[in-house]
């Protein structure tokens, strides 16, 4: 398993962003669903090592990220694009992933054909050399996941990937992370329901930091049948899950 | 497969290999320096990203610095010395941490150890300022040392060195205290408010205390303090950037 979480609890001040969440995750891609507040980017933050859990245990690539040598490695192997991607506006495409490779530790007689590849894969190779200062939204995200591959990672976790990108360049991104899922765990969070049915092997949907749904899209739409809330049936399925949860959680007796 | 398909080319690895030798850059003298010194190539390219070693960063410091020294030739009063500790505290308070690298949150997922990286960037701007300031303080000594020795003699003269080069106890302190002030507080403003009052206060405390604004420096019973605060202040920066272990 290469995400293994037992009871992680994040807590900041009284306020509990991720509330007691277990989660193993194997390779495949992972979709991480569920509304503002929910706790998706605290999870992807602990995950990412960025955030230290405030209790609970974390095993990423068989590793405590606890320990500095585990850390480290595990780092090496992590592939992170945050909510915000912060960049340095004088940079081109190639130095800021290039920057980025370095930072990871990819072997330095490596780092050219790595970026190269990665620019490539989120096909910004037009753009290899413009200062990112110049370039749209949606460039700027593809930009960001190509630092995330640049390493080959094992474990990639993305916040929001898919935003800013036209849906010519979403349809290219998810045929990108079903090959990326095929070796590696891949986690997205995302809002956009329909970036899970086309490219999610597994979904999780967390509501105020808990866990309140696990398994594959198809499931998710079962979960939706007969219930009138949402156009597609993933929505539904999303709608019924949540309802089920916060009616559980008030003690209204309905299962979630 | 037949022959054809054997000696087919696989024209995606071929371009990836083209396009990494296009886009290939070559890093410069100081990066490579910088890389052998630091055994790190990412470590050497996050210093030489440090904001406050930005060409426009290092022209404003040195003008100020410049500055301060026509002052002193000018007006005879030292103030490279007053100087000194504010502008390397503000260096350092924007030399790293969030609010002011902007890609602060991916950095703090690299295996590079933040750490390291905060280390190597405030010694650095340590470094400059030190230097610039050593240099400036240097001109304007011996610019003005005979004259000092016409008028008064040794005694002037050993002051006057004092007042010279003798802020970098004092900047060592301030320095630390204001990285120390902006790691806690995570806000660079902050450090840097904190480091430039603490100086001041300091300097008007000696006018006070000793009927001198120079004694800040010159006042050998202050470096202890100095010290001591500088050791208190690396103790919290060590403590705040700890490792985070796993709570149970």
């Amino acid at each position: 398993m290469n995400i293994e979480l037992t009871g992680v609890t994040r807590s900041f001040g009284k306020n509990k962003a991720v509330d007691g969440v277990s989660l193993e995750a194997g390779p495949g891609v992972l979709g991480l669903l569920g509304p503002n507040g929910a706790g998706k980017t605290s999870l992807l933050r602990v995950l990412a090592t960025v955030l230290p859990p405030s209790s609970g245990e974390i095993r990423l690539l068989e590793r405590d990220p606890g320990r500095v040598a585990d850390r480290r490695e595990i780092r090496r192997r992590l592939g992170y694009l945050p909510q915000n991607l912060g960049y340095y506006p004088a940079f081109t495409v190639v130095e800021f992933i290039e920057y980025f490779a370095l930072l990871k530790e990819v072997p330095s007689a490596r780092v050219a054909r790595a970026v190269a590849a990665a620019v490539e894969r989120v096909d910004l190779g037009a753009k290899a050399k413009s200062r990112l200062r110049t370039l749209s939204g949606g460039m700027l995200r593809r930009v960001g996941i190509a630092q995330a591959i640049v390493n080959d990672p094992d474990l990639l976790l993305l916040d929001e990937p898919t935003a800013g990108l036209d849906p010519e360049q979403r349809v290219g991104f998810r045929a990108l992370l079903r090959s990326l899922g095929e070796t590696s765990t891949v986690v997205v969070s995302t809002h956009l329901v329909e970036d899970v049915g086309a490219a999610c092997s597994e979904v999780t949907l967390m509501d105020t930091g808990h866990v309140v749904f696990r398994g594959t899209p198809d499931e998710l739409v079962a979960r939706g049948e007969g219930h009138g809330i949402g156009d597609a049936p993933l929505e539904r399925g999303y709608s019924a899950v949540l309802q089920a949860a916060r009616a559980a959680a008030r003690g209204d007796g309905v299962a979630a | 497969m037949n022959d054809d398909n054997d000696r087919d080319i696989d024209l995606g690895r071929v371009w990836t290999g083209i396009a990494a030798e296009v886009w290939r850059r070559r890093p410069g003298r100081v990066e490579r320096l910088a890389a052998r010194l630091l055994r790190s190539p990412g470590l050497a390219r996050a210093l030489l990203t440090t904001p406050s070693l930005l060409l426009p960063w290092l022209i404003s410091t040195a003008v100020v610095f410049g500055v301060g020294g026509l002052v002193n030739l000018v007006g005879g009063e030292p103030s490279v010395w007053l100087l000194a500790p504010g502008l390397a505290a503000i260096g350092i308070a924007y030399a790293y941490g969030p609010g002011v690298d902007p890609a602060w949150e991916l950095a703090s997922s690299m295996p590079v150890s933040e750490r390291m990286v905060l280390l190597v960037r405030a010694v650095a701007v340590f470094a400059v300022n030190a230097g610039l300031g050593l240099v400036v303080s240097g001109i304007t000594y011996w610019a003005t040392a005979d004259g000092l020795h016409g008028a008064g003699g040794h005694a002037a003269a050993a002051t006057a060195a004092a007042v010279t080069f003798a802020w970098l106890i004092p900047m060592t302190a301030v320095c630390a205290l204001t990285l120390a002030v902006a790691v806690v507080t995570r806000s660079a403003t902050a450090g840097a408010l904190t480091g430039v009052l603490a100086w001041g206060a300091t300097v008007l405390a000696s006018q006070v205390s000793a009927g001198a604004f120079s004694a800040a420096v010159t006042d050998t019973a202050t470096y202890l303090p100095y010290l001591a605060v500088a050791a208190c202040a690396t103790a919290v920066i060590g403590y705040a950037t700890r490792t985070p272990r796993r709570i149970q």
